[in-house]
């Protein structure tokens, strides 16, 4: 019983954490093309380039490996209460 | 104000201090003596100072309580700086279960052979337990792991606590650089719109007055 509690409420909490580590990330890394942007074109660039270069750049944010390391949330917590776990438990 | 907010922080954070020197492992150098088991009966107060009945057992409201009685090494410091003197500590040996605290224990009654094991000799032991000893109200803290060792000098590196304190710190820095993220690109914004609105209504307001008082002035008399 315990163990299905632990299961339930846990994949809540990191499913809570998973979501705010990846709207985070994607928000770093938009504000980060908006300042490359501004930099690169003080001027403010032809109409419409500058909502076509953060959608490039988000895009491309979105298929790197970045966004799928945040998946790691689930795996380490599960690894390390499994070897606390075991430790424990072997004499 | 200012020493109002301070007062806060400062229960605050003796709080935590507390609770994180309740739950966190900690170490004992110690020779087991005897180990033995009592029939609890759990008052309100002192309930929350024990764990539930063993993991795979029901939970009742008087139960059987396995305690490890020990000749402890004192010391300073939380275990830090040893001492040359020594007293006796009782330790209660309970299943932690799956979920709080997290220790996922479930081998107390292994725990308790190996105890009394020790107890037919004189060996030295390292006790790892968390909890506190409050005689008044009847609370032990609780063994979690033991092992022998050759004397009672040994160096003990807490490594859990230390990763623990360095993860607490980098979850603290995540959760602030998150928060100002947060307020910067979705609230900040939010604001801004909303205050420009509320001013543009003001000033709306503000010119239909004028209109108004510039009308109604058309009606007073020319000075």
């Amino acid at each position: 019983m315990g163990f299905i509690k632990l299961v339930v409420f846990g994949f809540i909490g990191l499913t809570v954490i998973y979501w705010s580590i990846a709207l985070f990330s994607r928000s770093v890394r938009k504000e980060r093309l908006e300042n490359a942007f501004d930099k690169d074109n003080p001027d403010g660039g032809a109409p419409g380039a500058r909502d076509a270069f953060i959608a490039e750049g988000l895009k491309a944010y979105d298929s790197s490996i970045r966004p799928k390391l945040i998946g790691l949330v689930y795996v380490v917590p599960t690894v390390v209460v499994a070897a606390i776990a075991y430790t424990i438990n072997t004499n | 104000m200012q020493r109002i907010k301070t007062i806060l922080r400062v229960v605050v954070l003796s709080v935590l201090a507390l609770y994180f020197h309740y739950i966190l492992p900690q170490h004992d150098v110690v020779k087991i003596t005897s180990t033995e088991i009592i029939r609890t009966d759990f008052s309100p107060f002192n309930r929350i100072f024990y764990a539930q009945a063993d993991s795979g057992a029901a939970e009742q409201p008087t139960r059987d309580l396995r305690l490890i009685n020990t000749q402890k090494q004192n010391t300073f410091l939380l275990g830090f700086v040893p001492r040359d003197s020594s007293r006796v500590m009782v330790y209660r040996n309970e299943d932690t279960g799956w979920i709080y605290p997290p220790y996922f224990k479930f081998d107390s009654a292994d725990l308790q052979a190996e105890a009394a094991n020790l107890a037919r000799g004189d060996e030295w032991a390292v006790v790892t337990h968390y909890g506190w000893r409050i005689r008044w109200a009847s609370i032990y803290p609780n063994a979690v792991a033991v092992r022998t060792i050759s004397g009672p000098d040994v160096t003990i590196i807490p490594w859990f606590n230390i990763f623990f304190f360095i993860f607490l710190m980098a979850a603290i820095l995540f959760v602030r650089a998150a928060w100002r993220q947060f307020r910067e690109r979705s609230v900040d914004p939010l604001l801004d719109a909303a205050g420009e609105h509320i001013d543009e209504v003001q000033a709306g307001v503000a010119e239909r007055k004028g209109r108004l008082s510039r009308w109604l002035g058309t009606w007073r008399a020319k000075k």
